[in-house]
């Protein structure tokens, strides 16, 4: 399998050596060095996975974010140079599936963006849970039997909450599964998520009754 | 101890108050009461004298008891006359005895005096050659008006005493209002707050201080608006740059094989020190945001669940022992504390071998163990410094970013928590972190 991966940095040297770099963990990169040619890309070619450098000239990485997950759930992973809680907040609440900051490694990059685009086994029956019914072999959700539009990593969250029927399911759990990748639980990553995750399957994301939060131990669903 | 301004302002207020108006008590008592009393003697007077007339017409009549009876003006009044015959008196009885012989052998006279315990003026006036009248006048009314006049001077100067002190206390308080607004103000700028400003005043005396404190406010703000956006800016130019080095460097060691002899040593000596060099400008990025409190994030968490989760990321194969324990803190730097940790004894002991969490009545316990050669004491708190490096054992293939322990050092003491070195029985060293620990249910 050859993953198509589209790199939007506006950086040429940076371009180029992550390029380089992910050539070499197996992946084709096509390049983009600025948000519009990102956008105009993507609207006639393929891609498995894009990732959006935060800080572009014209268009910004933010927006580029926010426009591509209006267009679908293509798995975004926002690489930054700035660690401030706020900027990786706000990439993580305009779509992205994960980020990194800089200065990365491409091996690390490599190990994310395979985790984003395993597809579980598709071994799991239909799952109810209140007016929301999840398919998983089909990747839908239909809440009171209208469809849900979730990202996949939302779909996958979802699948791993309700996988637990009910039982607690640890932040290090989640954060393993769902990004399967060993590395030391970013609380941020996982909040912003199940935040998102709530707006679209809650009826009222500021009082859930579906996903729960276990103060001090994790998350479970409703029963 | 000193008393506080506004403390001194108030007695001060109360005392001179006081001053003030005891004096002018006083000169009102002395005034009133003089001239009360010289009023009351000239008209005794003038009474006796109109009796004296008419004692002396009837001196040797009869019914000289009823006129002297007649003539006395209460039950507290006397009127004696004394003759060398003897003597006759009229209303409350007095010897001649009580009064002062001066005043009885060499009439006309006055006098006040006091005759059982009672204030009067005693007039004497000759009848008739020989015989002496005397008359007193009871003084126990204007006595009582005398006791009314000081009670209300009294009160008054108390009243005045304590009205001075309130104002003092009103005023006082008017006046460093300001002061108060100031250190206000001042207290939550040092606490973190730096948008805080004294509002606008409209007392030119304050208008001025109110201006330079909200100028110097301002100034300490855009200095520290300009400080994080250096250190972002920082941040960033040296993050970019890296990003390529570390990338191209690692295309390159792949293709070590191809790079034979002093080509490829010298790829080795860049590579790993292009990979060192990017951990140091992170870790030195991540200590000079330490002191920042915008993404300290405490939480309440299950310590030896976090630390079994790090320790489960690449340290597997380390024994531990660990115990329930919550405490409050920041997950991404207590994850950091212990990873340095884990690192710091891979890097210098050959790798922790034991690892234990638990709580010690108010603190939660972490210790890294491990058996290598130890931190000797002089060292020990040294190795907690930015940079130090140095450590025994350590050759130099020290591949750190020399600032590990100081992270941990200054994530442990955000978690008002302590962290130090020990040795270890038979060998090693021990690294205890201590937080405090939650321990209400």
């Amino acid at each position: 399998m050859c993953v198509q991966v589209l790199l939007v940095e506006d950086d040429e040297r940076i371009r180029q050596a992550l390029s380089l770099a992910l050539s070499d963990e197996d992946f084709t990169v096509d390049e983009a060095g600025s948000g519009e040619e990102a956008l105009r890309r993507l609207e006639t070619e393929r891609f498995d996975v894009v990732l959006v450098d935060l800080t572009l000239p014209g268009i910004d990485g933010l927006e580029v974010v926010r426009t591509l997950r209006s267009r679908g759930d293509l798995p975004i992973i926002v690489v930054t140079a700035r660690t401030d809680a706020h900027d990786v907040i706000a990439g993580l609440e305009a779509g992205a599936d994960d980020y990194v900051t800089k200065p990365l490694m491409a091996s690390v990059l490599a190990a994310r963006i395979r985790a984003l685009l395993r597809r579980r086994g598709p071994t799991r029956d239909t799952v109810r849970i209140g007016d929301l019914e999840i398919r998983p072999q089909e990747g839908l959700v239909h809440r009171a039997g209208e469809r849900v539009h979730l990202t996949r990593t939302e779909f996958r969250l979802l699948l791993e909450l309700a996988g637990a029927g009910g039982r607690i399911v640890t932040r290090e759990q989640l954060l393993q599964k769902v990004w399967g990748y060993d590395y030391f639980g970013d609380t941020r990553l996982l909040d912003v998520h199940i935040r998102r995750l709530r707006r679209k399957v809650e009826a009222n994301p500021d009082d859930p009754v579906l996903v729960l939060t276990v103060r001090g131990a994790g998350y479970r669903i409703r029963s | 101890m000193r008393l506080t301004l506004r403390c001194r302002v108030t007695l001060s207020f109360g005392f001179g108050l006081l001053v003030v108006t005891s004096v002018l008590a006083i000169a009102t008592w002395n005034l009133a009461s003089g001239y009360m009393l010289r009023q009351r003697e000239v008209s005794a007077t003038r009474q006796a004298e109109v009796n004296v007339r008419l004692v002396e017409r009837s001196l040797s009549s009869p019914g000289l008891d009823e006129l002297l009876t007649g003539l006395t003006t209460g039950p507290d009044s006397s009127i004696l006359v004394l003759s060398p015959a003897g003597m006759v008196t009229a209303g409350r009885a007095v010897e001649p005895s009580q009064l002062p012989p001066d005043l009885v052998r060499h009439p006309p006279g006055q006098e006040r005096i006091t005759v059982d315990g009672r204030p009067v003026i005693a007039v004497t006036r000759r009848v008739a050659g020989d015989a002496v009248y005397v008359e007193l006048f009871p003084l126990q009314q204007l006595d009582r008006t005398f006791g009314f006049l000081g009670g209300v001077l009294i009160a008054g100067t108390i009243a005045s005493a304590l009205l001075g002190a309130a104002l003092g206390s009103w005023a006082s308080k008017r006046a460093l209002k300001p002061l108060a607004e100031l250190s206000s103000a001042a207290g939550r700028i040092a606490g973190g707050d730096l948008g805080a400003r004294l509002p606008d005043q409209d007392d030119p005396d304050l208008a001025a201080l109110a201006a330079k404190f909200n100028s110097t406010a301002h100034a300490l703000e855009q200095r520290a608006l300009r400080d994080a956006r250096f250190a972002s800016d920082v941040s960033h130019e040296l993050r970019s740059p890296l990003t390529t080095m570390v990338n191209a460097g690692a295309v390159l060691r792949r293709r070590r094989e191809h790079l034979p002899g002093t080509a490829g040593t010298a790829l080795e000596l860049l590579t790993s020190e292009v990979d060192r060099f990017a951990r140091m400008v992170v870790d030195l990025l991540e200590i000079s945001r330490a002191d920042q409190t915008d993404d300290y994030e405490p939480e309440e968490l299950e310590l030896s669940a976090l630390v079994r989760n790090v320790i489960a990321t690449r340290w597997r194969a380390v024994p531990v022992s660990a115990t329930p324990v919550r405490v409050r803190g920041d997950r991404r730097r207590l994850d950091r504390v212990l990873a340095n940790l884990m690192e710091n004894a891979e890097r210098h002991a050959g790798g922790a071998i034991f690892v234990a969490v638990r709580q010690d009545g108010e603190v939660a316990r972490v210790e890294v163990e491990d058996d290598g050669p130890g931190v000797p004491e002089a060292l020990r708190e040294q190795i907690f410094e930015r940079f130090a490096r140095g450590r025994p054992g350590s050759r130099g293939d020290d591949t750190g970013s020399g600032l590990g322990l100081a992270l941990v050092r200054e994530h442990v003491h955000r978690h008002r928590g302590r962290v130090w070195v020990e040795d270890r029985f038979p060998r090693g060293a021990r690294f205890v972190v201590e937080l405090p620990a939650i321990t209400k249910s």
